[in-house]
């Protein structure tokens, strides 16, 4: 490895550039060093900032990288994009002097930098122990089929889709999540000796039982939430009503030229208010839509995304238009319009947030032809097939400690068992998960 | 604007800040900038008689970085000047034409007495206001000469007295910092006839390797070098060098002091300990000339607010409260307190207390607070050196009487 290479060449396409070495070790001398450092308790995944800015810092750079990449499969994913203002640099300490550490930018660096400098610290393992199947390729799937891998056990993952990632390709637009960057990181994983079989649904009544005639001792459920939540309003067959999964999954998939062109010069709103609705507000502006509107019912203060979403979103020129309800598509054939009706904000609802309250006769239509629905997610029901696990609030039930379902054999982690998620929140289920497998993989051998 | 005026060997500079003899002070071309932007004088880059041909190596410099911090130190490889004799001559004369009212010492290196004599008349000649003899660059590639002539006592004597016999103008001589005593090339000098005595020239030194080719850097086509090293962090060694030399009886010299000053507070405090003229090169190499005016200015407004008329009235004014440790008060003794109303709870304090003081602190972990025991605080106050809160930890005088608790030896 060399000691002396400055500048990462660009695994990031369009995203926003990253640091330099120089730039990092800037950034690393701001840090106070903290005593039982808060920020490194603040990862749902153990990732340990507090020790990889102190190694920057004392020019341990192989160890830094080292430091982040052992904890966490998806180190240059989550330092991209973590809402670490919620997490690690909210408990920053620096913070109560002027500003927190850039946290996640190190920790992106960091990883650019050792794939600059060609260092990877996680070595392979031949898998001669168990076998274990994965179901999904996203962060919580890759991140349990890792830490078997270098734990010596023969992982495969199975996929439905054309390429891995989950919603980390599928969900996530490129200018946030480079297609290298994401290739790079799943490489790596496939690297330690992990079988990835793409295209290849686990379908039908018993899917999960018919693996384990095959010989997988053991199976992790991480499909993820496919299925969106519909307005279901008036008009919703429309051409040019569509979900924001259809949106960004088609996006990153095989329908780019047929998207781009029903979006160029056209006019898009897009409906929600927490990440991915900026994800495909953003998106549609940039691949040329003429104005693009995102329609949210209760105020800017509400909405989930994260302020730099928010922010990055208003000025790139969306428009926001807040306390609006849309209430029926109209068109013929295509989608012409939206009708909205404005709202205002009565008492607080179980998410503690103020519930939104429609204003009667306030209804007024504005002309779309593109409606994005950016809603919650929910499992695909077919999913209620392949193994008979017990749900609970349509969402997989699986313990706290070990990610076990109620089938010993079989365990779950990431959207599945949480709802929508963080990335990091799903690597943390798939090395819990991992380790309990082992476990459970080394018992029933004793 | 206060009057920054001094005296230095008869001379009168318009303000004590000078550029040293290296790069910064090569030609005309540049010190006319200097001059312009505020530089009371030069030494100008030294003259040789390009007898051996001047080749520097290349590259010439390397820096020393420390975390974040860039350039806290400069190594160096440069020579001499590689211009030709009369060029510089020319050039000295243009400039005393030009600035009349600004100070031009030149800066001579002779590799024999014939040598130094031709330089020293010429200099004279070419109307330069003072010389500067050269007996302290650590790395010229010409045997005999630079800091080995400084570390050989006798010939510092024997080339200031050469020089001295053939002009005029006062003589200052240039000591190298690679040695034990000072004082005792300084006293050589003075037999010899040394009208003044400037220090520090640089140290040597070796400031970084290449990890991939071993190679020391500068890495002149795969060769390194031990050479003089400058900057911000030889200051303290300077101002110690300041210290002695000014408190010695018997030397009596005014001093030009140089090492590492960027600011007016580091030009301020070489004044404190002896120093009437200060001389400057690696600050501008990483600044530029801009930064003399913010010492003017400084040392201006500091004079107004402590009541100072002159800059010949601050020169040495610390020195009576330069001691030796063996004359410290033993008796009084004191410990930190922390202001805790304004702590953020980092536990820098914590840890250094444990593993580099007296283990005076315990660590709240709930409130992240630490807890000050104040009979084993050392009031080493390395804790305020490191806490991020400005002005949170203080040190307090204890009562007379008040006793320190030791560590206790480890019993099974």
């Amino acid at each position: 490895m060399k000691q002396s290479a400055e500048r990462a060449p660009l695994f990031t396409d369009e995203m926003e550039e990253g640091f330099t070495l120089t730039l990092a070790t800037e950034e690393a001398a701001r840090c106070l060093l903290c005593f039982d450092a808060p920020c490194s308790q603040a990862c749902p995944a153990g990732t340990d900032p507090g020790s990889f800015i102190r190694k920057l810092r004392f020019r341990n750079v192989t160890g830094a990288i080292r430091t982040i990449k052992e904890n966490n499969p998806f180190g240059w994913t989550c330092g991209t994009v973590c809402p670490t203002a919620k997490l690690c640099e909210l408990a920053c300490s620096r913070t109560a002097i002027d500003r927190p550490i850039q946290i996640g930018k190190l920790q992106r660096f960091l990883v650019e930098h050792g794939w600059t400098m060609g260092f990877s610290p996680i070595k392979n393992q031949q898998g001669t122990r168990g076998k274990v199947a994965v179901i999904g390729s996203g962060p919580a799937g890759l991140s349990c089929a890792r830490q078997l891998a270098i734990n010596g056990y023969q992982v495969t993952v199975f996929e439905k889709r054309e390429q891995p990632g989950g919603n980390l390709r599928y969900g996530i637009p490129p200018f946030r999540l480079s297609e290298k960057g994401i290739r790079r990181e799943i490489d790596e994983i496939i690297s330690l000796g992990v079988t990835l079989k793409t295209q290849t649904p686990i379908e039908g009544m018993g899917g999960l039982d018919r693996l384990q005639e095959e010989g997988f001792q053991a199976i992790f459920l991480s499909p993820g939430l496919w299925n969106p939540i519909r307005l279901g309003i008036e008009g919703s067959e429309l051409e040019g009503v569509m979900s924001a999964t259809e949106f960004l999954g088609g996006l990153r998939g095989d329908q780019v030229s047929q998207i781009e062109g029903m979006v160029k010069g056209r006019i898009v709103a897009v409906i929600g208010g927490g990440s991915v609705a900026m994800d495909a507000a953003q998106w549609a502006k940039k691949i040329g839509a003429r104005d693009v509107y995102i329609l949210y019912r209760r105020s800017y203060k509400e909405m989930p995304a994260e302020e730099k979403e928010k922010v990055q979103a208003l000025n790139d020129g969306i428009h926001f238009l807040i306390l609006t309800q849309p209430v029926k598509y109209t068109g013929k054939v295509a989608l012409e319009g939206v009708v909205c009706r404005r709202t205002r904000l009565g008492t607080p609802d179980a998410s503690s947030r103020r519930r939104p309250e429609e204003i009667p006769g306030s209804d007024f239509e504005m002309p779309v032809d593109i409606a994005i629905e950016a809603l919650a997610t929910r499992p695909d029901p077919t999913l209620k097939e392949i193994a008979s696990v017990t749900w609970e609030n349509n969402l997989i039930s699986a313990s706290e400690e070990t990610r076990q379902t109620s089938i010993p054999w079989i365990y779950a982690g990431g959207d599945i068992i949480r709802g929508p998620a963080l990335v990091v929140e799903a690597v943390a289920d798939g090395k819990k998960a991992a380790q309990a497998i082992m476990e459970h993989l080394e018992g029933k051998g004793e | 604007m206060k009057d920054l005026s001094i005296d230095f060997c008869g001379i009168k500079f318009i303000n004590p800040f000078m550029l040293s003899s290296s790069p910064v002070s090569n030609c005309a071309e540049m010190i006319a900038r200097a001059f312009d932007a505020g530089w009371g004088g030069v030494a100008y880059k030294t003259l040789g008689t390009q007898v051996e041909k001047i080749i520097h190596p290349s590259p010439r410099l390397n820096k020393y970085n420390n975390q974040a911090c860039r350039m806290v130190g400069l190594q160096n490889v440069e020579q001499i000047s590689d211009r030709p004799l009369e060029h510089n001559l020319k050039d000295i004369s243009w400039l005393k034409k030009h600035y009349p009212k600004h100070r031009v010492v030149a800066s001579i290196m002779g590799f024999s007495n014939k040598e130094w004599e031709i330089l020293a008349k010429s200099a004279e000649d070419a109307g330069a206001d003072m010389l500067e003899l050269n007996f302290s660059c650590p790395h010229m590639a010409i045997e005999g000469s630079g800091s080995k002539v400084g570390q050989a006592f006798d010939l510092v004597e024997m080339f200031t007295e050469t020089v001295k016999k053939v002009t005029t103008i006062p003589v200052m001589a240039k000591m190298t910092p690679n040695i034990t005593d000072m004082n005792e090339p300084a006293m050589y000098a003075k037999k010899g006839g040394a009208d003044a005595i400037s220090a520090i020239n640089t140290l040597a030194a070796v400031t970084e390797i290449g990890l991939d080719d071993l190679v020391p850097k500068p890495n002149v086509f795969g060769k390194g070098a031990i050479s003089g090293y400058s900057g911000p962090c030889v200051k303290p060694i300077a101002l110690r060098f300041m210290a002695e030399m000014a408190m010695n009886p018997d030397l009596g010299l005014p001093i030009s002091g140089i090492g590492g000053i960027e600011t007016w507070i580091d030009a301020l405090e070489f004044l404190l300990l002896g120093a009437s003229t200060i001389q400057v090169t690696t600050g501008i190499i990483h600044y530029g000339y801009r930064i003399v005016e913010d010492m003017i200015e400084g040392l201006s407004d500091y004079m107004e607010e402590k009541g100072f008329n002159s800059v010949s009235d601050i020169v040495g004014k610390a020195l009576p409260n330069v001691h030796h440790t063996d004359e410290f008060d033993l008796m009084r003794q004191g410990v930190v307190e922390y202001d805790l109303d304004r702590c953020i709870g980092c536990g820098q304090c914590y840890i250094i207390c444990q593993d580099g003081g007296g283990q005076a602190l315990s660590w709240d972990a709930e409130n992240r607070r630490p807890v000050m025991d104040e009979d084993r605080c050392l009031s080493c106050i390395a804790c305020s050196f490191i806490c991020p809160v400005e002005d949170m930890i203080h040190y307090k005088e204890m009562p007379k009487g008040w006793v320190r608790h030791d560590p206790e030896p480890m019993e099974d």
